[in-house]
């Protein structure tokens, strides 16, 4: 939509009116640093100089009361609404792609409680999570929620995205820790989920708004359960003769002891980033775990997984490289170490059952291998389930083509192959950091006629589909 | 243009979150305009086509340059970096914000501060001797907003015997204009001013009181080659720590039981000096109840300059770090640097108080 004359003046003094003039913004320099979030088209796309997306305001709420006057605001103008958290998304999801408000929680930082009676912590959205998870062991306890972007994110991103930690093997994804939320509908009616989510009280409204990536609503508080820091943490590492041998040893493991830590590598993957990071320098697949609690259940299930692992042939590398990795598990991350502009890259995890994990991991290297000369494929398996194990793939091509569009369709095009093969041989399009704008346009292929559920929900919820456009395939 | 140096930070900065959690300013602000990976961004698109602007130059100014996200960076690289640069780019392109620019013209004048330094901490300084192996120096901020905390200190070093001096024309050392436009040649200038004074009285030991100052003389007058080399520069908290160590200060135990530390940050990250404090503290007989964020994870309380440009920003900074010690249930906040006590003391919550180490110091010798 285009303002005319002096319109762009008369929102932006109802804005803020809202939530004071220091907390709406419309100058440019602001604007530029919402329009790049970890998604490798919007990093190009500033790389090359090109301009990138950009909000017409930026509106920084206190409350969830002021949430829910924004969204009313929005609505009546019919102006989008794109809520942006920490912004390091690998999606897009929260790219201001239509303009409008770009909604930043994160002054929505407090505490609201952390009950050590009911073990719960339960705070406003906008807060850091490794804010929440400091309160949380200042007392000794943890959400367990240790995602690499720990530091980067929000709650509300993680929620937003059904997120994931490195320690949820042990304690669930996200989703199995948020107990109750606090959410802000598109019409500004500010709801609360039930204060528990183990209920026979119909579906899980948390389920509905987990993972909703902005379209549905603003989450603007969230309870989650704590649990006691554990008394014992033991590493261990191994090495596979190769993957598909890791995959049965781990899948063995799980379905007998409760590990928090499995995280296994191909053998790509193991030559190339565990050699860089770790200085192990042996052909394989190399997998390092943890068991965690109490002390004397965790030396059982250390001794019954290194029996298990023995059994497959692996090679016991001791605890030093488990240990290791865990100091260094987020220098992965880091500038130096993690894949950089200008080479193109992305990570398409899946998830499925164990029967269709050795013809997901073909199916997608093939497809990425065989159609895309000079596109290195690598994966590892790092967050297990007794059902299955999510497969976190990625691609690397350190030479893109210098156009960005060129790029862009080159890019999208990996993609596409890489995340068809997944959903054609029992994957789905994304196991733990979201669909956003970077896999929209698969939604419908991945849900088929089920996608008219979410639909329903978007069009009863958000009629003006003012919420998050063009992400989530809504 | 951005130095060489500049953009190779920015580029590695513009695409990471990693340190955004210790931020002081975006945690309290919630603006990603305020968070290192904001402030790469946006010089790195300086060189991509987006020059930058009046806007740009206010987000740089609201930098603490508090080296939180630079300690925090597992591959070294240091945001300051960009952003002091930014910063001299802001002046020579006459982008700066008008409020920083008053500060900035005081600081060419060689004070943050409009008037005169504290008078009773003048005559104190009139009443030592003019020259001594040992030298004392204040700092700007100590002289006009802390001066009790150098009244303290000469206390304290006059109880354990030692003989110093203080100048009587104290000028700055160029820590606040250095951090306000840049390394540039206008505050080398006032730097080596500031050296040769300290070196004609002949002082062989320099103890400074303000650990902003004591970085800036440590690592850039080294850098610049401004001091003779048997020339000591210590913080003043070593110093004395280094005193009580000898068996030259004894302490009678203080009865405060409700207190925690505050690590300036000067002291902490850059000196790396988390130690000395709290063996002062200890040998006092208090007891701490530390901050989650303490040692080098301390969270900046704005700092001084801050403080002058942006007072508005600074109070919402300083109740962070209040936020942190209410956790601790402490009453007392401690720190040992004159701008902190200066910014906390400010905006103590109603029952909670900040005293100085020295002050401390001070009375229980």
């Amino acid at each position: 939509m285009e303002f005319r004359a002096f319109m762009v003046n008369m929102i932006q003094s109802e804005l803020e009116d809202v939530v004071g003039r220091e907390n709406v913004s419309v100058n440019e320099a602001d604007k530029l640093t919402y329009g790049v979030d970890y998604f490798w088209v919007a990093r190009m796309w500033a790389d090359k100089g090109k301009k990138p997306p950009a909000p017409d305001f930026i509106v920084r709420p206190g409350s969830a009361e002021e949430v829910s006057k924004i969204l009313k605001i929005a609505n009546y103008y019919k102006i989008p609404v794109q809520t942006w958290g920490g912004g390091s998304g690998s999606q897009g999801s929260a790219l201001p792609m239509a303009g409008g408000i770009l909604l930043d929680v994160k002054r929505m930082n407090r505490l609201i409680s952390l009950d050590e009676k009911a073990m719960t912590i339960t705070a406003e959205t906008g807060m850091i999570f490794q804010t929440l998870e400091w309160h949380a062991n200042a007392k000794g306890l943890s959400i367990m929620h240790i995602p690499s972007c720990l530091t980067c994110g929000t709650v509300g991103g993680a929620l937003a995205h059904r997120g994931i930690g490195i320690l949820s093997t042990k304690y669930g994804k996200i989703d199995d820790q948020c107990l109750s939320m606090e959410v802000v509908l598109p019409n500004g009616d500010i709801i609360n989920t039930l204060p528990v989510p183990k209920h026979a009280a119909g579906p899980d409204l948390n389920q509905i708004f987990i993972g909703s990536e902005g379209t549905l609503g603003v989450m603007t508080k969230a309870s989650f359960r704590l649990v006691k820091l554990p008394e014992a943490r033991r590493f261990r590492a191994f090495l596979f003769k190769d993957f598909v041998t890791g995959i049965e040893a781990c899948k063995e493991i799980v379905q007998t002891v409760k590990p928090s830590i499995v995280r296994l590598f191909d053998e790509a993957e193991t030559v190339s980033i565990i050699k860089k990071v770790l200085g192990f320098d042996k052909r394989g697949a190399f997998m390092n775990m943890a068991v965690e609690g109490n002390a004397r259940i965790t030396a059982i299930e250390e001794e019954i997984a290194m029996e298990i692992c023995a059994k497959y042939g692996a090679m016991d590398l001791g605890a030093e490289y488990g240990e290791k990795w865990f100091e260094n598990r987020i220098t992965f991350f880091y500038p130096g170490h993690i894949m950089n502009n200008p080479q193109m890259f992305g990570t398409m995890d899946t998830i499925s059952t164990y029967d269709n994990v050795e013809r997901i991991y073909w199916a997608m290297k093939h497809a990425v291998e065989d159609n895309f000369p000079n596109v290195r494929f690598i994966a590892h398996c790092s967050h297990w389930y007794d059902w299955g194990t999510m497969i976190y793939d990625r691609f690397i091509m350190d030479e893109p083509p210098e156009d960005p569009e060129e790029a862009i369709r080159l890019h999208n095009q990996i993609w596409n192959a890489g995340v068809r093969a997944a959903m054609q041989n029992g994957g789905v399009i994304n196991d733990h950091h979201g669909v956003g704008l970077k896999l929209s346009r698969l939604m419908k292929e991945q849900y088929g006629p089920a996608m008219q559920v979410f639909n329903g929900l978007k069009k009863s919820l958000d009629p003006n589909g003012i919420m998050n456009p063009y992400k989530l395939g809504l | 243009m951005f130095s060489e140096k500049a953009k190779i930070h920015a580029d590695a900065c513009r695409f990471c979150w990693m340190c955004r959690h210790i931020c002081p300013v975006g945690l309290v602000s919630g603006k990603e305009g305020n968070t290192p990976r904001g402030r790469a961004l946006i010089v790195s698109m300086d060189s991509r086509n987006i020059p930058l602007t009046a806007d740009a130059a206010a987000l740089m100014y609201e930098c603490c340059l508090c080296n939180a996200c630079a300690n925090d960076c597992k591959t070294g690289y240091d945001p300051t970096v960009f952003t002091r640069e930014a910063r001299t780019m802001a002046v020579v392109n006459g982008l700066v914000p008008p409020e920083v620019e008053k500060v900035i013209d005081r600081a060419m004048q060689g004070s943050l501060y409009a008037g005169e330094p504290d008078s009773s901490l003048r005559a104190a300084i009139e009443r030592l001797p003019e020259k001594a192996d040992t030298l004392v120096y204040l700092g700007d901020v100590t002289l006009h907003q802390s001066p009790e905390m150098a009244l303290d200190l000469f206390k304290v070093l006059k109880a354990a015997g030692v003989e110093f001096t203080v100048l009587r024309d104290e000028r700055a050392s160029g820590a606040h204009l250095g951090d306000l436009i840049g390394y540039v040649d206008e505050v080398r200038l006032m730097s080596a001013a500031c050296a040769q004074r300290i070196q004609e009285t002949g002082a062989k030991k320099i103890v400074v009181l303000d650990p902003s100052d004591a970085r800036f003389i440590k690592q850039q007058w080294g850098a610049w080659d401004l001091l003779q080399p048997d020339v000591q520069v210590i913080t003043a908290t070593s110093y004395v720590a280094k005193l009580l160590d000898s068996g030259r200060l004894r302490l009678r135990q203080l009865p405060y039981q409700s207190t925690t530390f505050h690590d300036p940050c000067r002291l902490a990250r850059d000196l790396d000096e988390t130690e000395p404090a709290r063996r002062i503290i200890v040998a006092m007989g208090i007891p701490l109840r530390e901050m989650f964020l303490n040692r080098k994870l301390t969270k900046c309380c704005s700092g001084a300059i801050i403080h002058q440009t942006d007072p508005a920003l600074s109070k919402k900074i300083a109740a962070g770090r209040w936020e942190d010690a209410a956790a601790t249930g402490a009453d007392l906040l401690i720190t040992a640097c004159p701008g902190c006590r200066s910014v906390l003391g400010s905006q103590a919550p109603k029952g909670k108080l900040v005293r100085d180490i020295f002050s401390l110091l001070a009375e229980a010798c």
